[in-house]
């Protein structure tokens, strides 16, 4: 166990709670002697003066009807008990004479009130008495030692004085042994975090069978490390992916270039050029997707969203490609129906309509024929394009969502291969997800979009964690 | 024409007035948002060239200011950001057009024309004429000399982006743009099929061929063919 007074004691949140909290319980123990020590003590006092007042009144009654001699007797009679409850008892003249009783004093005030007396055995010590004046003139004093009650409070102090030391030693040793704990618990944590940051990104917080707070708050930091060690990987794979695609042109170009310098290039230059500007353009048009891709899935456009008549949509998109399907040699129906609206991006989702219909055109023979569907139900609207061309394989339809993932199959088509991954960023963003399914023969490529509630709001799921698994 | 372009890059800057005093047109240059707002109430210019980013200033501010001012010369957005919303907030402030960098240089001195050339639009025509073209807005017919051609009707405004730009250049992204409300560029053909078709429907019956096309810029039709 540390020194008590090392100054990171002192810094430590959790040794700082238990302190003040073991603190504020000795104080609330001192606060209740306080209370009680009052309480009992003006109880027994109010007591001492009821036990006063009725032996002056039983006194007075026996003078009265015996007179004084009777009451000389009853003093007497009185003092003469050994009880350790016994009163004391004097009667004085008006001159300040005692003429009754042992009660050594002074000529007493009238009524209830705490005065010295001087004990035979002990010297001088606090009485409290009841004064009052007899038929005769003389005046009877009746008192009793405060002795008594000096004891009771004595008690009543040392009990809580030693409670409250108890408590403040068992409270500093709790706060000890808590403090440790949290320390040891959060220690652990904090020690697991700082490895991260050392560069160990595969450490993860440790988790006990307990299954308490710490054990629950360790799991989330774990589910946020694998998150962020994902996208980490996700953004080291696809800059090497850009690197890898992005060389290729460049380095036809510089080939082109260079033979065009020589010489030895056969084209004009004016065509070495224009060749130049279109593979230039071609990396261009990367990037532009590649920083569309990011837009979407930081999910900042959701802020614009409005309604969007899926059906019209679909309609004009149907219209606008049937020439150029049809000119490439394809059949193409369209079955829509009528009215779904969804809250959304307009050019977004035309955007995924575009990249199924492009994606339908160049990975199917002439001849094929391509379906554009949308229908919708109360809690989903479906975009579908089916085609009965040669499909994907099952084991490859979880990756062609991928960036920059290319089937073999499709290694002389044009394109980037991130045309999917731009859908099915679109698909999340508006809540949805992008599946895909046979046609028998063929594919259908799904987009599945929750409708929009009665208030208009989109059930937004975050971008990132999960919905990467379609969750629906 | 006379265009002012406030542009604090000076290697986009000199490229682009190099690029566009070649086409004739006469260049003032603003290096700063105070200088720009200068030029812009002071000067007499047919289109201004705005970065939405300069120094002083912030671009959609002096838009602002231009505009409040009561000058009405059109204005071209010049923006690093694509995104949908800046666009919107560009537009609000009043701007004519909106083009993102990096931008071809065709594709801005297509658009520095097409908004040199957008004059009093209060007057409104319901017919338009280009060579032996002539199209009625209302009745949505187009004749060729006086025969009928029938178009769909993604065909007629194409045809009517084309005949309202006749004899200058209208790119491929201001077509998706402006016929089918695309500010991205989905990558795809579809304007060449359609103007494929269009120019198949309009030469029918035979005669010139009105669409020209350059080739990695745009179209333009031919107006007095």
């Amino acid at each position: 166990m540390p020194s008590l007074f090392k100054p990171s004691l002192f810094k430590s949140a959790a040794y700082r709670i238990s302190f003040v909290y073991s603190a504020a319980f000795a104080l609330a123990i001192l606060l209740l002697g306080l209370v009680l020590f009052w309480a009992m003590h003006l109880d027994f006092t109010r007591q001492l003066d009821g036990t006063l007042r009725d032996e002056v009144s039983t006194l007075l009654a026996e003078s009265r009807s015996d007179g004084e001699s009777e009451l000389a007797d009853a003093i007497a009679q009185r003092e003469a008990s050994t009880s350790r409850d016994r009163l004391l008892y004097a009667v004085f003249t008006p001159d300040g004479r005692r003429v009754l009783g042992s009660l050594r004093t002074g000529f007493p005030r009238l009524g209830l009130h705490d005065f010295t007396f001087t004990d035979p055995g002990e010297g001088p010590d606090a009485a409290r008495g009841l004064a009052v004046d007899l038929a005769d003139g003389k005046r009877l004093i009746v008192a009793a030692d405060r002795e008594r009650i000096e004891q009771i409070d004595r008690t009543i102090v040392s009990v809580f004085a030693t409670a409250f030391l108890l408590v403040l030693l068992l409270g500093a040793a709790g706060a000890l042994l808590l403090g440790g704990y949290l320390r040891r618990r959060l220690g652990a944590i904090s020690g697991a975090a700082e490895a991260i940051v050392e560069g160990e990104l595969g450490r993860r917080m440790p988790v006990s069978r307990r299954g308490d707070e710490f054990d629950r708050l360790a799991r989330s930091l774990n589910a946020m490390l694998e998150r962020i060690e994902g996208l980490v990987e996700n953004v080291r794979q696809v800059s090497s992916d850009i690197a890898h695609d992005l060389r290729t042109p460049l380095a036809r170009l510089r080939n082109r270039l260079e033979q065009a310098l020589a010489g030895t290039d056969p084209a004009s230059s004016g065509d070495v050029v224009a060749d130049a500007l279109h593979r230039v353009d071609d990396v261009l048009t990367l990037f532009a997707a590649i920083l569309r891709i990011a837009e979407v899935e930081s999910g900042e456009i959701r802020r614009t969203f409005a309604a969007v008549d899926v059906s019209a949509l679909a309609r004009e998109l149907a219209e606008s490609y049937a020439p150029a399907i049809a000119d490439g040699g394809r059949r193409f129906q369209w079955s829509i129906a009528p009215d779904l609206l969804m809250l959304g991006d307009r050019e977004l989702l035309a955007q995924a309509v575009i990249n199924l219909l492009e994606n339908a055109q160049r990975h199917t023979p002439e001849g094929s024929e391509i379906r554009l569907s949308v229908s919708g139900g109360a809690q989903e609207l479906t975009l579908m394009v089916a085609d009965d061309g040669p499909g994907v394989p099952d084991e490859d339809k979880d990756r062609i969502v991928q960036r920059f993932i290319r089937l073999d199959a499709s290694r002389t088509t044009p394109g980037h291969g991130l045309g999917l991954n731009l859908v099915s960023a679109i698909a999340r963003l508006h809540g949805g997800r992008l599946r895909f399914a046979g046609n028998f023969p063929g594919l259908r490529v799904i987009l599945e979009f929750p409708r929009s509630d009665e208030r208009g709001e989109p059930p937004f799921h975050p971008i990132g964690a999960g919905s990467r698994e379609g969750r629906s | 024409m006379q265009i002012l372009l406030a542009e604090d890059d000076t290697e986009t800057a000199e490229f682009v007035a190099r690029g566009l005093g070649e086409l004739g047109h006469n260049v003032l240059r603003a290096r700063d948002g105070a200088d720009a707002l200068h030029f812009a109430t002071t000067e007499n210019c047919d289109v201004i060239v705005l970065d939405r980013m300069l120094p002083a200033i912030d671009g959609l501010a002096i838009l602002r200011r231009i505009r409040a001012a009561g000058v009405e010369t059109p204005v071209l957005l010049l923006t690093a950001l694509g995104r949908i919303e800046d666009r919107v907030e560009g537009l609000e402030a009043g701007a004519d057009d909106y083009l993102v960098k990096p931008f071809a240089f065709s594709e801005l001195a297509a658009r520095i024309n097409a908004l040199g050339r957008r004059r009093p639009l209060n007057e409104a025509p319901t017919q338009i004429e280009a060579g032996p073209l002539r199209m009625d807005l209302l009745a949505r017919q187009v004749w060729r000399n006086d025969t009928i051609v029938q178009l769909q009707p993604r065909e007629f405004r194409l045809l009517e982006e084309l005949m309202r730009n006749s004899d200058r250049v209208v790119t491929r992204t201001m077509l998706l743009e402006r016929v089918w409300g695309f500010h991205f560029d989905p990558q795809t053909n579809i304007v060449e099929t359609h103007i494929s078709r269009l120019r198949a429907k309009l030469n029918r019956d035979g005669g010139a061929d009105l669409i020209e096309t350059l080739r990695g810029v745009g179209y333009r039709m031919r107006g007095n063919a």
